[in-house]
């Protein structure tokens, strides 16, 4: 045999915040072994790059950067006695195993000192991240040059890197990394020509919109779309044309901007490969594994937390979801998880485009996250049927996430025959 | 004047290093000649041998009596003894000529006829529901296929670089990045003696003209202007790997005048492929894909496998395609000079029929030559080689086993498709000087995230193993380069005061 197993109790894939605060519960919850799985050289995720400020007001009611932010979790996992794999890719996940009577996770490692090892864990936290959307889903036409990049690799170049990817940019999408990145670049003494939105609406948050780019003077362009990259070798310009309500190219609009680089932020779509392997059912709306108020997946053992369950906007919920995972999973593990033996299916109406969870037991409180499709602006009603819940909001926007929290005690009260409680958005 | 830097003697010049000039550098390294093959780009394979439907032909699309259909048919059926020797990736997967309606069933009978007379194996005629039990997603309306059980597709990155790589082990010797920019002649134009570059001359007595799209160019610098090339682009999409499995062999539409139709194919390597297009165009690099292109190719897709989703595409790419005015392909030692050989016009089926083209060409030094050359035994001769070994294809044990001897194969810088740093460094050994360049040796990139999370890493190794900044890495040579410059130096303490 050319491989260890190691024997775990929890096991947590990602060591960004949702994996960090993850690893921290499940060993305050009771957890004796538990380790974190990070492919990178240390420990933080995307946070290591996200060098700006903004993290952390909602947790601890102070503006961090990134690397602060998650400085504060991993000292805190250190001391929790959470043990960090890094360098450590996790490249193959084996469908849950049922042993010992229940299911045990099983998963596949490479490290460049320790070579293959195999982890079988009594209970896993999926907290992987997501990924960005890259050009060729756009099916922009034209040449392939080099100068373009999503807007997450140009942070990865400059933040970390030291290295400029380009002196001229536009940038396509309003997603936040995007618009966090058109400050970077004009900071780092590169032209920012604009950003163009193919939707009617901004897709990161508004604060963004404020700090990034009205601050800096740069514009922004909604119902754009870049449609053609120029240059054979370097980018040397792009086509952009206007869209109509359709979301049609109006004729006459196209225009050429010349520029040498093409930064995309065209939206982030949670990292599930894993999770396809150990076999848990995906909603087709987030893209990530349905999961119920204990963050449990559909496969019994298995856990996920944070942006490869749903895209959130802040961080402060990844790390919060990410411990209710941990918590979860460490009670698992122990054999202490009980559910609330209720079945219910969190049903939508159509302004909102994801919710998660999807499904509840009443076994404890619980927060839902969603999203509404457009953007409402004015008063509108948030509500939970069966009169669960109800909150007045100023506006739902589709960059700014929405919660809803449901108490298990009134879960546990509803007929026995309600299955499914449907959340909606009445407009006034 | 300054001096012409010389480059060295040869005894043969191949000019072009795509699937046509690599499979004929190999099969001319079996015989102790010297061989310099050149080539303009930077990493290899560029062209159409890097942008093409990856499909080994039957053989029956073309009339019997022309040389391609020979040759096609005849290629097919080296290629899969080469994939062993040459360890490069093939799939079995059988090809369908889907007909919708009397017309096209027509055709397709004609097919099958031409395909028997070229001594096609393994041809069928079913019908549409036939065809709807093995691809269950394709098209309600096609009633009739034409099922061809030879029909292969091949990772043509793969399969071009191992016929070069092997070349060059059996000791010819591949110049990139250096361009022909006119032909050198003996004895008042009688013979050639080589070719000049932008890195100097190169001299042989005999040079195998084999540059795709350029070959009526470099013809026209030997006198020779009896055909000329259209360059007629096709555009592509890929898809991601979880779409590859909505069919699982190579799908044809009925083919027209202008070539063999859009495709739906599942690649080698288990993406979706559609495409292409045919359209014909002046420049002969322009690879740039066009909206109404991929509206195109689309929608000509759709009419195959209605289901294909959209939005699961990753990528778009578009070939240039040799077309000749000639109907077949020209191979052929030209009379004046002595020593010069056209290989042109090698559009489809190009590919599939290079190992036989290769074969031909040496037959003509052989026949043609004699006088000038020797084609004597190469008693070092070693058919074999292995590619890089794929991390992604292996067994944990195998990947246990290479971990521990490099710890570079324990550390994954393309997740998408499951590179190691080991893959990425060997394939800058063996001559990957670019990030193109590496993705087509080893693959990173050419995943689902197209990039986003190795590029830095690849960067990062390609500086280190080449000894350069990576502000030089270029993304496919001149002036692609990636990083512009260095971010802001942050201030020192005594800057501050």
């Amino acid at each position: 045999m050319n491989h260890n197993t190691r024997e775990i109790d929890v096991a947590v894939i990602g060591g960004g915040p949702a994996g960090v605060a993850a690893a921290i519960a499940a060993r305050e919850n009771g957890a004796e072994n538990v380790a974190v799985f990070e492919r990178d050289r240390e420990a933080g995720g995307i946070l290591r790059q996200c060098i700006h400020p903004g993290f952390g007001l909602h947790t601890f009611g102070e503006e961090l950067t990134g690397p602060e932010y998650m400085e504060r979790f991993i000292k805190r996992a250190h001391e929790a006695g959470v043990e960090f794999s890094l360098n450590t890719m996790v490249f193959q996940m084996d469908e849950p195993l049922a042993e010992n009577g229940g299911k045990t996770a099983s998963f596949w490692t490479m490290n460049p000192d320790r070579g293959v090892e195999r982890v079988k864990a009594k209970a896993l936290v999926l907290a992987m991240g997501c990924r960005e959307r890259p050009a060729g889903a756009l099916g922009i036409a034209g040449d392939r040059p080099a100068g373009v990049y999503t807007a997450g690799t140009a942070q990865r170049f400059v933040n970390m890197e030291g290295f400029m990817p380009g002196t001229k940019a536009v940038i396509m999408g309003t997603g936040d990394i995007g618009l966090i990145m058109a400050r970077r670049m004009m900071l780092e003494g590169a032209e920012v020509v604009a950003v163009f939105e193919i939707m009617p609406w901004v897709s990161g948050l508004r604060r963004n919109i404020a700090q990034c780019l009205d601050d800096f003077g740069i514009p922004y362009y909604l119902r754009h779309s870049v449609c053609e990259l120029h240059g054979r070798e370097r980018l040397e310009g792009v086509s952009v044309v206007e869209m109509d309500e359709n979301r049609r190219p109006i004729e006459g609009s196209r225009k050429f901007i010349g520029c040498d680089t093409l930064l995309l932020a065209v939206g982030l779509i949670p990292e599930n490969e894993l999770s396809k392997m150990a076999g848990v059912k995906l909603d087709a709306m987030t893209n990530g594994p349905e999961v119920n108020e204990f963050l449990q997946t559909s496969a019994e053992c298995v856990f996920a937390a944070g942006n490869v369950v749903v895209v959130y906007d802040l961080v402060d919920f990844v790390s919060e979801e990410g411990a209710k995972a941990g918590k979860s999973a460490a009670l698992y593990a122990l054999g202490k998880l009980s559910d609330g033996g209720r079945e219910f299916r969190i049903e939508t109406d159509s302004r909102i485009r994801i919710i998660s969870p999807q499904k509840l037991t009443g076994g404890q409180d619980v927060t839902l996250y969603l999203r509404v499709g457009e953007p409402v602006e004015g008063k509108c009603e948030l509500y939970a049927e069966h009169g669960l819940f109800s909150k007045t909001l100023r506006y739902a926007r589709p960059g700014e996430m929405n919660e809803i929290t449901l108490s298990a005690e009134k879960l546990q009260r509803l007929p026995a025959d309600i299955k499914s409680i449907k959340i909606g958005l009445e407009v006034s | 004047m300054a001096r012409v830097r010389e480059c060295g003697y040869y005894d043969i010049i191949v000019i072009g290093c795509g699937i046509v000039g690599a499979a004929i550098a190999r099969d001319l390294s079996r015989y102790a000649l010297k061989i310099a093959v050149i080539d303009k780009s930077s990493d290899l394979p560029s062209g159409a041998s890097r942008a093409n439907s990856s499909m080994l032909h039957g053989g029956f699309d073309d009339e019997p009596g022309l040389l391609k259909a020979k040759l096609c048919a005849k290629g097919n059926r080296m290629y899969r003894p080469l994939s062993e020797e040459l360890d490069f990736k093939i799939r079995d997967c059988g090809s369908f000529v889907c007909a919708k309606g009397a017309e096209e069933e027509k055709h397709i009978e004609k097919l099958y006829e031409q395909g028997k007379a070229n001594g096609v194996i393994g041809l069928e005629i079913v019908s549409g529901d036939k065809l709807r039990e093995k691809e269950p997603n394709a098209a309600p309306d096609i009633t009739a296929a034409l099922w061809c059980s030879s029909g292969a597709i091949v990772n043509n990155f793969e399969a071009t670089l191992a016929f070069i790589d092997n070349a060059c082990q059996n000791g010819a010797s591949l110049f990139t990045e250096t361009e022909v920019t006119g032909l050198l002649f003996d004895d008042a134009g009688a013979n050639i003696s080589g070719v000049s570059t932008n890195r100097g001359n190169f001299r042989a007595p005999i040079v195998i003209n084999a540059a795709g799209t350029y070959t009526d160019v470099i013809s026209r610098m030997a006198g020779d202007d009896s055909f000329k090339i259209y360059p007629t682009r096709g555009e592509y999409f890929i898809f991601d790997r979880s779409a590859g499995n909505l069919v699982t062999s190579f799908l044809f539409s009925c083919p027209s005048a202008l070539g063999k139709g859009i495709t739906v194919a599942r690649t080698a390597d288990d993406n979706l492929l559609i495409g292409p297009t045919s359209v014909r165009q002046t420049d002969r690099e322009d690879t740039g894909t066009t909206i109404p292109g991929l509206d195109e190719a689309f929608e000509g897709a759709k009419r195959l496998v209605p289901r294909i989703p959209r939005n699961m595409s990753i990528t778009t790419f578009a070939g240039v395609r040799a077309n000749i005015d000639i109907g077949d392909f020209c191979i052929k030692a030209a009379d004046k000079p002595r020593g010069f050989v056209n290989v042109a016009g090698i559009k489809s089926p190009g590919f599939t029929s290079a190992p036989a083209i290769a074969e031909y060409v040496a037959e003509i030094i052989k026949d043609s030559f004699g006088g000038i050359v020797k084609l004597e035994k190469n008693p070092t001769f070693n058919p074999e080689r292995k590619h890089i070994p794929r991390f992604s294809e292996l067994s944990n044990e195998e990947r246990a086993e290479l971990a521990r001897k490099d710890p570079k194969w324990g550390q994954i810088v393309c997740r998408c498709e499951s590179v190691t740093e080991a893959q990425v460094v060997e394939a800058v050994r063996r001559g990957a000087r670019t990030v193109m360049g590496v993705k087509m040796w080893v693959r990173p990139g050419m995943g689902r995230c197209q990039g986003g999370f190795c590029s830095p890493m690849v960067v990062e190794i390609l500086a280190r193993e080449l000894g350069l900044s990576p502000l030089e890495i270029t993304r496919q040579g001149g002036n692609s380069k990636l990083l512009t410059g260095m971010t802001k130096s942050p201030l020192l303490p005594e800057e501050l005061s």
